[in-house]
């Protein structure tokens, strides 16, 4: 079966979430022929099929999947913000979609056996880690989630995540104070890390960069190991146009090279980064 | 124009398709072009690299380059900015880790080759020399020029051919010079590369352009500047490639923005005898197996025994 295909998939669903932040958000559905495998952490890169303005597709993270006899669907939540999304945002059920996918490498799950898994999550970052959770659950890996967001409508795809997780293993941050406590999540995070210290732990986080910074400071200062998905501009995202560059730690003339987010990531350890 | 229906309709894709440029014989004239494919190996879980008529392998240099700093791509209208700084793994590592696998493929293998001295695009053709399986070269003229001011080759009539001049003598395969767009006159480029004894020219390399974020009120890309790439650049390439044809007498790849069969044509129609599909690679990955099959029906549709008789059939008169 091979890894990554070009194809077109059909909408199955697409439906618009308004947040009160005045945010938005869609959570697409996408139907394909063929199956091919499908991991936490990894993405694909979608766009309406015909349509060339904007040109290149968008890196989403697959939120979900499901198998169908023959047929996978898969799951996106976008925040709608510029061209694509907003592209995105008009795909009704029957639409075709460009779909190039699976891409990426995935989180390193074996990590977390005999650890207590702590995933942290800003605004429509949860997206790339709920299959993870899918599966620390499935392993019996005990998961806590911390999720951020401006306002409550934006913590994407919490309802799932506290049917799968239970709700006293969600700990909700809101900018607005309209959920959970008032602030960054890394703040509930870094009280949890302090109250645990020296126990068994690893981190997954996705968000935005100024999160995932903190989040490595965090997990610098307390010893535990972090692994971190990241978002990058990109063109093609299979390796071919080297725009999604990530600095990484090398022994080398600057004390870093750049690596592919595409293709060696999404997924990079903290440590790995020269931020 | 050699119209004959009945002999084209029973030619194979092989006869309908293929063209000799500088001594290299391509299956098809449509390759990937240089920065767009890496090194080639990276599109064939994807494309079947068999079918494709070459591979314009990312800018290679003596030395691996690290490349600039992110963002390093900005979508624009139509089209992308890059400014990639010519991240490679250097000839060398691409003589001994990548050629090996790809001369495995049923295609010509074209590296694409930059230096910012004179001297230093010889040191990466001297190493890309000893690499079995090379068909020719690609020359990116369109670096500074670090010993004369730093100025792109590609700007200067003089400095062009001499760059082309001095990489001819160190060269036993075929030269392909590549040119830039930002200049005031390509014609008078082409004409002095051709002097100089490229085998051929591709055209065009990037346009230079700039986008700005207008809330933070800095440029969008981290080096300021960018090459501009895609569809948005076509019109500019074609007229190109059309003044190209009309100023020099060696054979000419054309370049930019194509993405579908309809812009392969337009671009054999002013003067180019193979194409490369760039940017239309990241948004469609299979542009170029689409292409090659549209130019065969194109040909059977249209009676051609083979798509070099459109070369440069550009009607003028109305
Ligand atoms: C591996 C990966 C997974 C992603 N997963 C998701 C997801 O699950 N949900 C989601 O909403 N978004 C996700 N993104 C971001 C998404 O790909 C788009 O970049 C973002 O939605 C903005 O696109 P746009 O068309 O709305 O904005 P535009 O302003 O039109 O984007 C212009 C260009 O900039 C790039 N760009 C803009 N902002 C960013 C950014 N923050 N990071 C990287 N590139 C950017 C775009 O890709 C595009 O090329 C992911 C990105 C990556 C790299
Ligand atoms: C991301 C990127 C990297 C490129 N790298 C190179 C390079 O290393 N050497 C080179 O000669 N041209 C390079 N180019 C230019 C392309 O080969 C091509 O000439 C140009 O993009 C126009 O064609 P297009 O519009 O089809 O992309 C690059 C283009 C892009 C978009
Ligand atoms: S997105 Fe093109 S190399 Fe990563």
């Amino acid at each position: 079966m091979p890894g990554t295909i070009d194809t077109l998939a059909t909408v199955e669903c697409n439906d618009l979430i308004e947040s009160v932040s005045t945010r938005s958000y869609g959570q697409l559905r996408l139907r394909l022929d063929r199956q091919i495998p499908v991991l936490p952490g990894q993405f694909a890169m979608i766009k309406p099929h015909g349509h060339y303005e904007p040109l290149l597709r968008r890196a989403m993270a697959y939120y979900r999947c499901g198998l169908g006899k023959k047929s996978l669907s898969v799951d996106f939540i976008y925040q709608i913000l510029g061209r694509g999304t907003q592209m995105l945002a008009k795909l009704k059920a029957g639409d075709e979609v460009d779909f190039l996918g699976s891409l990426g490498n995935t989180f390193y799950i074996e990590a977390a056996h005999r650890h207590e898994a702590l995933l942290v999550a800003g605004g429509v970052g949860s997206a790339a880690l709920f299959m993870l959770a899918e599966e620390l659950v499935r392993c019996k890996i005990p998961t806590k989630l911390f999720i951020g967001g401006a306002g409550r409508g934006d913590l994407c795809g919490l309802g799932d995540f506290i049917s799968l997780l239970s709700s006293d293993q969600v700990i909700s941050a809101t900018m607005d104070g309209s959920y959970g406590e008032k602030g960054f999540v890394t703040v509930p995070f870094e009280k949890h890390l302090q109250s645990r210290r020296g126990e068994p732990m690893i981190i997954y986080a996705c968000g935005p960069d100024p999160m995932l910074h903190r989040v490595s400071q965090i997990a610098d200062q307390f010893a535990v190991p972090a692994q971190l998905s990241l978002e990058s501009p990109m063109a093609c995202g299979f390796g071919i146009c080297v725009g999604c560059a990530v600095a990484v730690k090398a022994e080398s003339p600057v004390g870093f090279i750049y690596k592919k987010v595409c293709t060696d990531g999404p997924v990079f350890w903290s440590n790995e980064l020269h931020w | 124009m050699n119209n004959n229906p009945q002999s084209a309709i029973r030619n194979p894709q092989s006869d309908l398709l293929s063209v000799e440029i500088a001594g290299i014989r391509f299956n098809n004239p449509v390759l990937t072009a240089s920065g767009t494919c890496g090194y080639g190996l990276d599109m064939a879980e994807l494309i079947d690299l068999n079918k494709l008529g070459g591979v314009c392998t990312k800018g290679l240099s003596t030395r691996p380059l690290g490349g600039n700093a992110p963002w390093r791509i900005v979508e624009t209208h139509g089209g992308m900015l890059n400014a990639i700084g010519l991240q490679n793994i250097g000839a060398r590592a691409f003589v001994e880790e990548k050629l090996p696998e790809l001369r495995r493929y049923d295609t010509r293998i074209i590296p694409n080759v930059f230096g910012y001295t004179v001297e230093e695009y010889i040191e990466a053709i001297e190493i890309l020399e000893d690499g079995e399986g090379i068909d020719g070269y690609e020359l990116n003229i369109s670096c500074p020029n670090v010993k004369a001011g730093g100025e792109s080759f590609a700007n200067d009539a003089r400095q062009a051919a001499e760059v082309t001049a001095a990489v001819k003598r160190a060269a036993r395969r075929p030269v392909i010079v590549k040119l830039s767009p930002n200049v005031t006159d390509i014609a008078v480029i082409a004409r002095s590369v051709e002097d100089a004894g490229a085998d051929a020219l591709s055209l065009i390399n990037t346009a230079v352009g700039m986008s700005i974020d207008i809330n933070t009120r800095r440029p969008r890309l981290a080096n300021v500047t960018g090459g501009l790439s895609g569809p948005a650049i076509k019109p500019i390439a074609v007229r190109c490639v059309f003044q190209a044809f009309r100023a020099v007498k060696i054979p000419l790849m054309g370049i930019g923005g194509i993405a579908t069969v309809e812009d392969a044509l337009e671009f054999i129609i002013a003067g180019a005898l193979a194409i490369q599909v760039g940017t239309a690679n990241f948004y469609d990955p299979s542009a170029s197996m689409k292409i090659i099959d549209g130019l065969a029906d194109y040909c059977r549709r249209n009676g051609l025994e083979n798509i070099g008789a459109l070369v440069g059939t550009v009607e003028l008169n109305h």
